[in-house]
């Protein structure tokens, strides 16, 4: 297995844990749409369902997979209020898509504030004071913010929104390179080696010096990278620092486009778009077969740099507005459809992940929900 | 030998003179260089910019053809006929003025009035101008002006309060009528009784109340022919009044008393016709025309993250402009009065005078904090002292009114000190005191500058993103702000949003294209300025 399938597979055992060791029980798998099927009534009993899921739970249970959220017999054109989303910037994309298709098929009475404010400053200036609905995130929520929004009486419902493929590129003349491992890339980049010329990774590489590209430091991507491929250093920092980090994509595309010798790496969402720029380079793990970057490659865990994306839901207000309910049931019931991949670049949620989001919603509106890793 | 010493010297004073003049000619060439090069650098962005917005590449010959056939010709002829005569050159600007200015009022109005309820401005606008009006026409019919004076800012303000209270009462009673009734009483009413009370101060009060009750009853007609059609007459009754009724009268006025120059009200609609002649013939004859991304697309839908071509900020446009209309109304009353006191009042002597030059000298450092500085300062004040809601309409207009308060003070002070002090004396003089000389020498004097350095600020503000980043205003949403109260969003944040889009067509296109729109808008805000300040200093 490899470091972050397993520890997506992880992630995954650790949610069937928490299904489990909830009170929610199996039928909970039907999610919202069980809820919606007591029509408005049964979404109240969600609100003061502090005594468990109680029977609407059970009786919604032949709500089907839920998978085009269109069979929810709430009346979601009726419904008003607002929904305020914050958080990273990787994951906006897909909240301002799915938001839109709310909105275009049921008119705009559920108001949408969305904000791009990165994944901690959503956390820490909107989400923890208990400002926002919806805090998206591009990495799983750390500690520290837990505990905060456990100090201010939030539990933060935790969903899988898709994930997001790294893409390691190199100049489009560099013919001598179509794949690299795991190894040579961490040598690379790691503070430890930092190797100044090309030959002196790979012998077989030019005798150039390396020219580096990569996101700044304050971007989830950078950290997501050092965790998967650079892992423990023996020097003080994490990553070493003789590289150009920016925050916008198109730089690190454009600067890598600029030198024949340059190499570096962007969100695959990015490389997909703008497919001619850079020359995207296969993945060799361990002794396997190189990968290319690849949606397919990445949902199926053989390619291995991918990262999960989340949204996190106030428990609170999921229990008091039926709108944010009907949202997120939408929200997750569309995160498993094909343009998250073709228009957006990220991998969709597989079913699986469809399902347990759906019993996070149901323990959430439940109140029942606990956070745990 | 005294010949050689002398021609010696001749040569040494010329080549001096050369040498200054050499010295001359250089620091003049420098000067023109650093001109050049700020000059031309923000030309070749800009045009980079519109490069992006306009697709100038992606239109056909014929195309280029046709519009400089039926709209750059005859606009160009048009405008050099008018330039060679002065009187056909005033009126030309005139109804330039009045045209785009009458259709940029009438487009804010409806937007404006259509995202927070039309009823709601209503019932605000009659409760707030009814109680001063009957104040005013009090004092007119009874010549008592000593207690009026005053009377009418705290009618007006009474007003308000007590609309906010009856708020709930009136509300339904008001709801029973239809939208366009909302709309006739916000737009038609007032630009009725304006059109009168000129009509009556030119002419005869007969032919004001004439003129009230032609432009009324035309309102009305234009509503009936439209609902006895099946239209929603709404948008066409605020159109008509605070477009066609001013545009009509500039323009009959015009060519009826001013024979000289009557020619000049053509300008505008030259413009506008050889547009529509251009669209027109373009469907028409099925040109090729540019691919811009500066579609009613753009300026009428709301937000699409995928496809480029069906993006739209309209929300943000109107949030914009309530954001930065508010907070005018928010700012400019409190940075007059500052400048006022501290120019007029403040003490010139003693502790007094210290202070208040302490208090100069902080507001002119305050005017260049930055904006980010700023948006901490309002996320401080609003969200967490006062315990608004995160990035509503008031935190942001306070916050960005914070922001240009120093910039109004400092550049209100200047123009009342830019007021000679003999005109003051000369007030004096007279025995006047020092409110009235304020009243009717200083302000008169200086409102035209006041208002420039307003209208300035008012364009800076709109462009600002930091402190809306700050505290928390919504970039993506799908409806205009509702109210004071409800979340507030902003163009240059969807703008900033927008840039780090996967898609290169958003990139490259919609950016730009939204940045000219927002380009456009602070342009309107400036000339506003210029011909405010124009018309001003002419009757002045």
């Amino acid at each position: 297995m490899t470091r972050e399938s397993a520890r997506l597979s992880d992630l995954v055992s650790r949610r069937k844990f928490i299904l489990t060791s909830g009170a929610v029980g199996a039928a909970g798998l039907a999610g919202c749409t069980s809820g919606s099927e007591q029509g408005d009534a049964g979404s109240d009993g969600g609100d003061g369902g502090d005594g468990g899921d109680g029977g609407d739970g059970g009786d919604g249970g032949d709500g089907g997979d839920g998978g085009s959220g269109d069979d929810s017999t709430v009346d979601r054109a009726s419904l008003s209020g607002d929904v305020r989303i914050s958080g990273s910037s990787t994951v906006y994309p897909v909240a301002e898509e799915v938001s839109r298709l709310w909105n275009e098929e049921y008119g705009d009475g559920v108001g949408f504030n969305i904000t791009p404010d990165g994944s901690g400053g959503g956390f820490e200036n909107v989400f923890i004071p208990g400002d926002s609905d919806v805090n998206n995130a591009s990495r799983p929520i750390k500690d520290e913010e837990l505990q905060r929004c456990r100090d201010n009486g939030i539990e933060p419902v935790e969903f899988f929104v898709a994930q997001d493929a790294l893409t390691v590129v190199v100049n489009n003349d560099a013919d001598w390179l179509d794949e690299i491992t795991l190894e040579d890339l961490g040598e690379i980049w790691s503070p430890d080696t930092a190797p100044e010329m090309w030959s002196d990774v790979n012998s077989d590489w030019p005798d150039e010096p390396f020219d580096l590209y990569g996101p700044a430091s304050t971007s989830g991507t950078y950290d997501y990278f050092i965790e998967a491929v650079i892992g423990e250093t023996e020097s003080d920092q994490p990553i070493r620092s003789d590289f150009e980090g920016t925050e916008e994509d198109n730089l690190i595309a454009q600067g890598v486009s600029g030198n024949e010798y340059a190499f570096g790496y962007l969100p695959f969402a990015y490389y997909t778009n703008n497919p001619d720029s850079v020359k995207a380079l296969s993945l060799v793990e361990g002794g396997n077969d190189p990968v290319e970057p690849s949606l397919e490659g990445a949902q199926s865990g053989n390619y291995p740099l991918a990262r999960p994306l989340f949204f996190y839901a106030n428990m609170n207000k999921l229990q008091e507005k039926t709108h944010l309910q009907e949202f997120i049931c939408f929200y997750v019931n569309e995160a498993d459809e094909d343009y998250i991949a073709s228009d957006i670049g990220y991998v969709p949620s597989s079913d699986q992940m469809v399902e347990d989001n759906l019993a996070n919603l149901e323990a959430g509106i439940a109140g029942d929900y606990e956070f745990s890793r | 030998m005294a010949t050689e010493d002398e021609s010696v010297d001749q040569l040494r004073q010329a080549s001096g003179t050369r040498l200054r003049e050499l010295k001359g000619q250089l620091f003049e060439a420098a000067l023109l260089g650093a001109t050049l090069v700020g000059i031309v650098s923000l030309l070749i962005l800009f045009g980079y910019i519109a490069f992006d917005t306009f697709q100038p590449l992606t239109a056909s010959a014929q195309w280029y053809l046709l519009y400089f056939g039926t709209l750059v010709a005859p606009t160009a002829a048009f405008t050099w006929y008018a330039r060679r005569d002065p009187a056909v050159r005033a009126v030309n600007a005139k109804a330039f003025a009045v045209v785009f200015g009458g259709l940029a009022v009438s487009l804010v109005t409806y937007v404006v009035a259509d995202s927070v309820s039309p009823y709601d401005v209503l019932i605000y606008l009659l409760f707030g101008a009814i109680p001063p009006l009957l104040v005013g026409v009090y004092g007119r019919t009874t010549d008592e002006r000593t207690y009026t004076g005053p009377a009418i800012p705290v009618a007006a303000v009474l007003g308000l309060g007590v609309a906010a209270l009856l708020y709930g009462l009136v509300r339904p009673v008001v709801g029973i009528a239809a939208r366009w009734i909302a709309y006739f009483g916000i737009t038609t009413l007032p630009v009725a009784g304006i059109i009168g009370f000129v009509v009556a101060r030119r002419w005869s009060p007969r032919h004001g109340v004439m003129a009230t009750a032609a432009v009324l009853l035309s309102a009305l007609l234009v509503a009936g022919g439209l609902l006895g059609v099946g239209t929603d007459p709404s948008f066409w009754v605020v159109l008509f009044s605070t477009f066609v009724v001013p545009v009509g009268y500039v323009v009959g006025s015009t060519v009826g008393t001013n024979s000289e120059g009557r020619i000049g009200v053509l300008g505008p609609f030259v413009l506008i016709g050889g547009v529509l002649a251009g669209a027109t013939l373009e469907r028409q004859l099925a040109i090729k025309g540019l691919e811009s991304y500066l579609t009613p697309t753009l300026l009428l839908e709301s937000w699409h993250g995928r496809v480029a071509s069906e993006a739209g900020v309209y929300p943000q446009l109107v949030g914009s402009i309530v954001v930065v209309g508010f907070m005018a109304i928010l700012a400019f009353p409190i940075g007059i009065s500052a400048a006022v006191y501290l120019e007029e009042y403040a003490p010139k002597s003693g502790w007094g005078s210290r202070f208040a030059t302490l208090l100069e000298v902080n507001i002119s450092n305050l005017a260049g904090v930055p904006s980010v500085v700023y948006g901490l300062l309002g996320l401080a004040l609003f969200r967490r002292t006062l315990g608004f809601g995160t990035g509503i309409v008031v935190s942001a207009a306070g916050t960005l009114g914070l922001l240009i308060l120093p910039i109004v003070v400092v550049s209100a002070q200047e123009a009342i000190r830019a007021v000679p002090d003999s005109l003051r004396e000369a007030s004096y003089g007279m025995g006047a005191s020092r409110w009235q000389t304020l009243r009717n020498v200083v302000f008169p004097e200086a409102v035209p500058s006041i208002l420039t350095g307003t209208i300035l600020a008012l364009a800076r503000a709109i462009g600002e993103t930091a402190p809306l980043v700050m505290i928390a205003v919504a970039t993506t949403t799908y409806t205009p702000p509702e109210g004071l109260f409800s979340s507030a969003t902003a163009l240059p944040l969807q703008i900033y949003a927008a840039r780090s889009s996967a898609l290169p067509e958003f990139r490259h296109g919609v950016v730009p294209a939204a940045a000219i729109v927002l380009l456009a808008l602070m342009l309107v805000m400036n000339a506003t300025a210029v011909i405010v300040r124009n018309r001003y200093e002419r009757d002045t």
